[in-house]
């Protein structure tokens, strides 16, 4: 498998080295993106493998194996990703992306109805198990109704039933339980 | 705007209507007012969650009221018995499946935020699964002796269901009493430690009565003991572990318990009324025939001494989990 | 000829076909909502069996799972969400199926390839339950270990775009299906002492959030785009596509007996390994993950050739290859029947029966699965400022109900956001799932084989199946490099061979 990774080291320095001896002023990163998520993601791996693993995982006295070990995997894990994150650095670094990038971005909308939606999440799950699943269920459905307006008068209606039908359903007719109202 | 509200207050007071419709009225005694809750604190498809709904079936008749039954899994049985002893609005109509999980769980896993014991009322001992030791038809070892002197200077692996299992505590029981060398094998669950027992990767195991004894009647295993306390009416010939009367196993006696409890707020009443119901289900033909295929016997203890028992397999287990270095 | 008799007299009669009917309904409606599985409508419908005859009892739960298994897929393809753990293969190249305004093709390929891998699945329950016993019990923890390492490599072809960026989404899956109990000395890992996380990350909340909750969020990030009516059925599955298929299904549908006949390896895994090995082998290979018919037609007949083949380790051996097969078992008892091979003496006219019945679930599932679909591909024509608030709440009722706990809805939202972000990113979610499905596998399995040999590495080589998974394992490897290198020799020579050097 390592073989596959340094042929796709070679890959992109092939290209670089073509790119900078064209123009130096080319901006030195090929793609934001991936670098700064190759960062964060570097960030990541170092915090587990320095901080988490060795804190947060018990390891018995003894082993016969080193490989019974709770740590190993996670450990082998970590430093993996902190390898490969160095790979998307560089990636980023040197790699122009073509085809990605157009499906990855896309106009934001207005801010008021992304922040009505996370408003719609939170209710969700803070008020869940006291308001119970209909009222949180019906309120989250409206703030999302009205967040991307529906102006159909008559689907607010939908608001309602399908909280009211679908608590009903689980509870009655499935023996799921839900909670049902606050008392 | 205004019209949403009041649609929204319409649905909420018609599914008030509702919920206090299915409140169970016309009832002599003073218990239950309401539904009943039973909590299994495993997922559903287990042995504890199958075992429930029969129940909970039956508990259905005996009550005259609707019994719900809630899953609860999560850390053991734990997640779902923390939940339990917090109490709450329903705890007067709450019952709570427990098994060997709610004093193994109590034993292995650190700072439980409640009692095992004190935060209870102990209603009754349902049903009781002994395990057997079980090895493959392949395996030379005739009787727990022979096995035990063979352990004494060759390792034997055994399987078991998953870290804290009754399974798992009682292999581990085995290793401690006769001071055999072994090394415990986890699976995820009996279906998926089976194979290897079948196919003798490894040594032994002490399954749960039902999930091997098929296999004993076919020969595919052999039965070599069983830990209840007396024999059992479906292996008559196999004995018991404390028959054996070598090697410290007179103190081998564990079982597959389950039973009901709840918070200890639990009205005196429903207690009576649980019992009475319990007493009634465990006579009914439908639950005997299920207990019979599941190799297991209707639980013996109720109350005070029901409350016992827990207190004493939660020592035995304590003990244990010490000795093989388990809790963490 | 006495046999005969009793067998039609076991089988033919109201209650049995009542009990498909009803239960293959059930299945695909319960199936279909996020949250609430197969596994979980099997559990919930037990009590309801307890006092039905045997036959229609065990009918009833075993259309319910093949129904099930089905009608996972519809809301994956519909609305990304996929209705159980099995059908988020499904939804890979369903989903952007029905974006384009194909979701009736879809919806039809996903019935077609679940109906007839279905079939075949029985017929291998019906004609070589006794060999395929024997290769399970020959399915230790060694062969076991390579059977998923073969099964990871599979990242290597569902990593679309940049290997590096899989890969990563595949070890930080594998980390957080770690976290929990250690299955052998049961410490904590990366627990933080919270009691929610010890059984380990729940699956559904997961799976919701991951695929969900991202294009909810996105939705509503995105600049308002007028919702443009699709043509609402849109056209059917073509006979052309159809053949052109037939290989990928046929091909998925043995991969899931296979899996589905080996104890505890599920039907999500057989479903993405049929998905990447069609796309190894398809021509359109560029087309998979954007909407290409076979690969929904792979997906799906990976996962639907499990269910008739997990009954095989069940009936032929007791064991239960699954929680769902572990619920059957159950029915079976309280029925006072105990499956293994004392049944197939004992008890055979009564196992000829449930094998008619099972075959006539076949059918049925291709019926109910129609009608299904009539009404279902509606949802692709309501506006989704409509649809997606109600989706939104739908996951979490469905988050809830795993467990009964907000913990859940919570885990959903995070990994929503970490969706949200992957998409964002560029890194691929479907790595990211096999990771966490397989990365527990992976080391309980080689864990398992170092406790049974007591750390005699030899033990990984002991036998033929071992080998054989070894020898692939590798082969796989080596020919995703050798493709490496050709397609970048290709690249690097855009005139390929006229310009020989």
């Amino acid at each position: 498998m390592i073989f596959a990774f340094t042929a796709f080291l070679a890959c992109p320095r092939g290209e670089a080295v073509m790119s900078f001896s064209d123009d130096r002023a080319v901006k030195r990163i090929k793609d934001t993106l991936d670098f700064t998520t190759g960062i964060v993601l570097l960030v990541v791996s170092l915090v587990l493998a320095l901080y988490l693993v060795p804190n947060y995982i018990g390891e018995p006295p003894i082993l016969q194996n080193p490989m019974m070990s709770p740590r190993w995997l996670p450990n082998i894990v970590s430093w993996l990703m902190l390898a490969f994150s160095v790979l998307l650095i560089l990636q980023g670094l040197l790699v122009t992306n073509k085809s990605e990038n157009d499906e990855r971005k896309f106009i934001k909308g207005s801010l008021r109805r992304f922040v009505i939606m996370v408003m719609a999440l939170l209710v969700y799950v803070l008020f869940f198990e006291t308001l119970g699943a209909i009222l949180t269920g019906i309120l989250a459905t409206v703030l999302l109704f009205l967040a991307h307006p529906v102006r159909t008068w008559w689907v607010y209606g939908f608001a309602v039933a399908f909280p009211v039908a679908v608590t009903l359903l689980f509870v009655n007719v499935m023996n799921v339980p839900l909670p049902l109202m606050p008392y | 705007m205004k019209k949403l509200i009041s649609a929204t207050c319409i649905a909420a007071c018609g599914s008030a209507l509702l919920v206090s419709a299915s409140i169970t009225t016309a009832n002599a005694a003073d218990w239950p007012t309401k539904d009943v809750r039973l909590v299994v604190p495993y997922a559903p498809g287990g042995t504890t969650d199958v075992l429930s709904r029969r129940v909970a079936d039956l508990l259905k008749d005996a009550l005259d009221t609707n019994v719900i039954v809630e899953n609860r899994p999560g850390a053991g049985s734990t997640v779902g018995t923390g939940r339990l002893a917090r109490g709450g609005r329903d705890a007067d109509h709450t019952l709570l499946m427990a098994s060997p999980g709610h004093t193994i769980g109590a034993a292995i896993y650190p700072d439980l935020a409640y009692d095992p014991v004190e935060d209870f009322v102990f209603i009754q001992n349902v049903i009781d699964i002994p395990n057997v030791m079980v090895v493959p038809a392949s395996s030379p070892y005739n009787s727990v002796v022979e096995f035990i002197e063979a352990a004494q200077d060759q390792n034997m692996a055994f399987s078991h269901s998953g870290v804290g299992s009754s399974i798992h505590m009682s292999g581990e029981l085995f290793k401690t009493l006769t001071g055999s060398d072994m090394t415990a094998v986890p699976f995820a669950g009996s279906g998926a430690a089976l194979p290897a027992l079948l196919g003798g990767d490894v040594d032994v195991s002490f399954e749960n009565m039902p999930t091997v004894y098929s296999h004993i009647k076919s020969g595919d295993l052999r039965a070599l003991a069983v830990t209840s306390a007396e024999r059992s009416p479906y292996l008559p010939d196999v004995p018991t572990l404390s028959e054996i009367g070598e090697y410290n196993l007179d103190q081998f006696v564990t079982t597959a318990w389950f039973g009901l409890i709840a918070h200890n707020s639990f009205p005196e009443e429903g207690f009576e009324a649980m019992q009475n119901a319990l007493d009634e289900v465990m006579e009914r033909e439908e639950f005997l025939n299920f207990a019979e295929q599941l190799g297991a016997q209707p639980g013996q203890v109720e109350g005070e001494e029901f409350k016992q028992f827990v207190i004493e397999d939660l020592a035995r287990w304590q003990a244990v989990a010490e000795q093989a270095g388990i809790s963490q | 000829m006495e046999n005969l008799n009793e067998v039609l007299q076991l089988f033919l009669s109201v209650d049995n076909f009542i009990a498909i009917a009803l239960g293959v309904v059930i299945g695909v409606t319960v199936g279909s909502i996020p949250g609430l599985t197969a596994t979980m409508a099997v559990a919930l419908a037990l009590p309801f069996t307890f006092s039905m005859q045997p036959v229609a009892a065990i009918l009833l739960l075993v259309g319910i799972y093949k129904g099930g298994m089905y009608g996972g897929s519809i809301t994956a393809i519909l609305i990304r969400t996929p209705g159980s753990p099995a059908s988020a293969c499904t939804l890979l190249d369903g989903y952007p199926m029905a974006q384009q305004g194909h979701a009736k093709k879809a919806l039809k390929t996903a019935l077609f390839s679940s109906v007839i891998a279905d079939f075949i699945s029985n017929i291998a329950l019906i004609f070589f339950a006794a060999y395929l016993a024997k290769i399970a019990l020959n399915f230790g923890a060694p062969e076991f270990f390579w059977l998923i390492c073969f099964s990871l490599t599979i990242i290597i072809s569902l990593a679309s775009g940049s290997m590096v960026k899989g890969l990563l989404a595949a070890l930080m899956g594998i980390l957080l299906s770690l976290v929990g109990l250690d299955s052998v000395f049961g410490s904590q890992r990366l627990t933080f002492g919270n009691y929610n996380l010890m059984d380990s990350i729940s699956f559904i909340p997961l799976l919701i959030g991951l695929f969900a909750i991202p294009e909810i969020i996105e939705f509503y990030r995105k600049k308002v785009v007028p919702h443009i009516k699709a043509k609402a059925s849109g056209a059917g599955m073509t006979l052309a596509e159809l053949k052109r298929s037939l290989k990928s299904i046929v091909r998925g549908s043995l991969i899931g007996v296979i899996i589905g006949a080996i104890p505890g390896t599920g039907a999500t895994a057989a479903a993405f390994i049929s998905y990447s090995d069609a796309r190894r082998r398809s021509p359109n290979k560029a087309n998979f993950g954007k909407g290409e018919v076979e690969g929904v037609a792979a997906a799906e007949a990976g996962n639907n050739g499990v269910a008739g083949a997990t009954l095989i380790p069940l009936l032929s051996l007791g064991i239960p290859g699954d929680v769902i097969t572990a619920i059957i078992l159950g029915a079976f008892m309280v029925h006072g029947l105990t499956p293994g091979p004392i049944m197939f003496q004992e008890n055979l006219s009564l196992i000829y029966a449930l094998f008619l019945g099972i075959m006539f679930s076949s059918l049925i599932l291709l019926v109910v699965g129609n009608a299904a679909i009539k009404y279902f591909s509606l949802i692709a024509d309501i506006p989704k400022s409509i649809l997606f608030p109600i989706v939104l709440m739908f996951c979490v009722y469905g988050a809830y109900a795993v467990n009964n706990a907000t913990f859940d809805i919570w885990l959903m939202l995070a990994f929503g956001v970490v969706g949200y972000l992957f998409n964002r990113t560029g890194i691929p979610a479907a790595p990211f799932l096999i990771g966490f499905i397989l990365g527990p596998m992976f080391e309980d399995n080689l864990r398992r084989s170092l406790l049974i040999s007591n750390g005699d590495l030899s033990v990984f080589v002991r036998g033929p199946i071992t080998w054989f998974f070894i020898a692939i394992t590798f082969g796989s490897i080596a020919f995703a490099v050798f493709r490496f290198f050709r397609d970048r020799h290709a690249k690097a020579n855009p005139l390929g061979n006229e310009s020989p050097s």
